[in-house]
């Protein structure tokens, strides 16, 4: 395939991700303002107590937001403001939207990242040797284990683990300790739990899918072929199946960052006290701050889209067979 | 296959349909400007509930009693899946009955507050009225609790029951709301094709984009976390996956020789979709039905546990959170509510997985 055909597919992705932005940044908009509260009401609540007049604070919460222009001129205010890096202020922490986030999304990424590392490799691992193992008792237990992680509610099992672990062995603490440098052992300890609770499911999830993808390589002829040639067992799972089976499970661990790790990662956060994006959106919730909850919202999103995005592009430079159209 | 079951479905059986959607429809505006509640949110949703589910799932079922056994057949030899059934249906029983025969979940009561259940004995610092100090005491579980009490004296099974009741409601109305959103975007999607197609699909694109977690927070957050806007914000959220599998399954169907033919036969549009092509895509959206309620059900679970759940309703999350306030002292108060959540999710996991082999006529049952 010609370089330039790669080129014009990575620039229509790219446009087609600044559609998609548009729209969610759109959605999010119409939900802000047809919802029943008005962004004001938010404020008066934490403002009211220290003025008399509650119309007058309305007014000047709506002339300081611009609440008070026509809807269009707010739309276009809000898209520019997002763009421009202005995401509001953060009345219930005294800060700049921006500048909490450079502060808390360390937190939420070093759990994300380690908990898709430990499923990735642990859930490939033992699906490949399950599906090799097709039919043994092996397989069957690996199936079983993963119906199990599959359905097992992971804030439940984060406070299982901290039940057995926390307070019955006093093994771990039953907060995450904020305190740690971030690149200790310490610190490592201290995800031990937040860990297996967020990647529990997922690895289960992986499992099955490279169980399924490795049985269907290892009936394909190429297989048959390499085995007939006299290749070594090891040589033809590791080159001809594992190599075949593996694109589309990356494909699939990319695209769950949407449905489960991310809501995953805001349970684990608020049951384990770390502090990351989804435990400031949760708290921010319930001091009514809704530029933050906003804004983790939109984050939450333009990271699924560029993952995606990503793994598209990476996905078609690695596999030759895919054609851009 | 389902196609075949519900295309013996027509004429006079249409109208009734849609004349008892009309009904309901004419209900609620009556409802919402006249009189002041005639029927309860959460009633609308069971009244329509019960439409569909008479029209598209048990007439068709009795209306050809052979195919149906047949694939009872065929379920049943996924052995995991009728346990799933028979789990289900005990906690429908449950969700419908117990309510009657159990406490009132959120009866607080200090005095017998964290009971363990019965057969385990813990020990209880308790005041001691007369001696006017505080007695560690051994508390047995009794049979007044079966399965004890929470920190504030409320009983453990009359709140599982409860939150069975919750649960259910809110894992099938969602889910129900999520595949007729999904169903309706994808068919017509696939069949007009073009700049329609182009439109919806972008938007559910966008809709995709959102973690579905996170988007359910941030409309809970806006909208205020009532069942039944927690039901509505799930459904209204939930479709995507939904509209993108009907569409891929209406596409193939769409070039089908007995498409063509109705349509050169003079066949409207709407006779079409509605006659021709979502009988057809069923089977599947069944499937995804079933192996989505699990998810839904979590959803429900995870925002109440956060606190983000309607505060009037005791559903297993709110339990679950009780329960990680008092891991200390009462374990299973967290044990409990989890294991219903656990249990509920896979025996929704299995009867799909079921359903599933059953309706793929490749499978090797």
């Amino acid at each position: 395939m010609k370089r330039g055909g790669l080129q014009g597919y990575i620039i229509k992705r790219l446009i087609y991700a600044a559609l998609i932005t548009f729209g969610v940044v759109t959605i999010t908009f119409i939900l802000l303002r047809v919802g029943p509260s008005s962004p004001a009401d938010k404020y008066l609540a934490n403002m009211s107590a220290r003025t008399q007049d509650p119309a007058q604070v309305i007014a000047a919460v709506e002339a300081r937001y611009g609440l008070d222009k026509p809807i269009y001129e707010q739309y276009v205010d809000y898209v520019v403001n997002l763009a421009r890096g202005d995401w509001g202020w953060s009345f219930s922490t005294s800060l700049p939207v921006i500048k909490l986030i450079q502060r808390h999304w360390v937190y939420s990424f070093q759990l994300i990242l380690l908990s898709m590392l430990f499923s990735a490799s642990l859930g490939i691992l033992i699906g490949v040797y399950s599906a090799i193992k097709q039919y043994t008792r092996t397989d069957y237990l690996a199936t079983l284990f993963s119906f199990i992680g599959i359905s097992i509610p992971n804030f439940w099992l984060g406070i299982m683990l901290i039940l057995v672990f926390s307070v019955q062995l006093g093994w771990f603490k039953t907060y995450y300790d904020t305190g740690l440098p971030l690149f200790s052992l310490a610190n490592l300890k201290a995800l031990i739990l937040p860990v297996i609770t967020l990647g529990t499911g997922m690895m289960a999830g992986y499992t099955r899918y490279a169980r399924s993808a490795t049985l269907d390589n290892l009936r394909k002829d190429f297989v048959r072929t390499a085995r007939a040639k006299g290749l070594p067992e090891r040589v033809v799972i590791g080159k001809h199946v594992f190599r075949n089976a593996i694109l589309p499970i990356i494909t699939i661990i990319m695209f769950d960052l949407s449905g489960v790790v991310f809501g995953g990662a805001y349970l684990t956060e608020i049951i384990f006290g770390i502090p990351g994006l989804g435990r400031i959106s949760f708290n921010a919730i319930f001091a009514g701050d809704y530029p933050v909850v906003v804004t983790i919202t939109l984050i939450g999103a333009l990271v699924v889209l560029f993952t995606n995005l990503a793994t598209d592009i990476v996905y078609t430079w690695l596999d030759p067979r895919i054609r851009y159209d | 296959m389902i196609r075949q079951i519900s295309s013996k479905v027509g004429g006079l059986k249409n109208l009734i349909f849609i004349g008892a959607l009309l009904v309901l429809a004419i209900v609620l505006l009556l409802d919402i400007y006249l009189v002041d509640q005639i029927l309860e949110p959460l009633e609308y949703f069971y009244l329509f509930f019960a439409i569909i589910a008479i029209f598209y799932g048990i007439y068709p079922l009795y209306a050809n009693r052979r195919l149906t056994k047949y694939y009872w057949e065929r379920i049943k030899r996924h052995r995991l899946s009728v346990f799933g059934l028979a789990f289900i249906v005990f906690l429908i029983a449950v969700a419908l009955i117990g309510p009657l025969l159990t406490q009132d979940p959120t009866k607080v009561n200090f005095q017998e507050k964290s009971l363990p259940p019965v057969g385990f004995t813990i020990q209880q610092s308790v005041y001691d009225l007369k001696a006017e100090e505080f007695v560690t005491r051994e508390t047995p579980g009794t049979w007044q609790h079966p399965l004890g009490t929470d920190d504030k004296g409320r009983d453990m099974l009359a709140m599982l029951v409860s939150g069975a009741r919750v649960s259910l409601q809110v894992g099938l109305l969602a889910t129900l709301i999520a595949i007729l959103i999904g169903t309706i975007m994808g068919v017509v999607s696939a069949y007009f094709g073009g700049w329609v197609d182009m439109a919806l699909m972008r938007f559910t694109d966008v809709m995709m984009t959102f973690p579905f977690f996170l988007l359910l927070v941030f409309i809970i957050f806006i909208f205020g976390p009532s069942l039944v806007f927690i039901i509505l914000a799930i459904g209204l959220t939930g479709w995507t996956g939904t509209a993108r599998l009907v569409r891929s399954d209406a596409l193939s169907l769409r070039t089908r020789e007995f498409i063509m033919a109705s349509k050169s036969l003079g066949a409207s549009d709407t006779r079409i979709v509605f006659r021709h092509l979502i009988p057809n895509v069923i089977s599947s959206v069944i499937v995804i039905a079933t192996l989505s309620i699990p998810g839904v059900i979590l959803a429900e679970a995870a925002l109440s546990f956060i606190g983000l759940g309607d505060p009037t309703v005791t559903s297993w999350g709110v339990v679950l959170n009780a329960g990680q306030r008092s891991l200390d002292t009462a374990w299973w108060v967290a044990v409990e509510p989890g294991i219903m959540l656990f249990l509920t999710v896979l025996a929704f996991n299995f009867l799909g997985d079921g359903i599933r082999d059953a309706f793929d006529p490749r499978s090797q049952l």
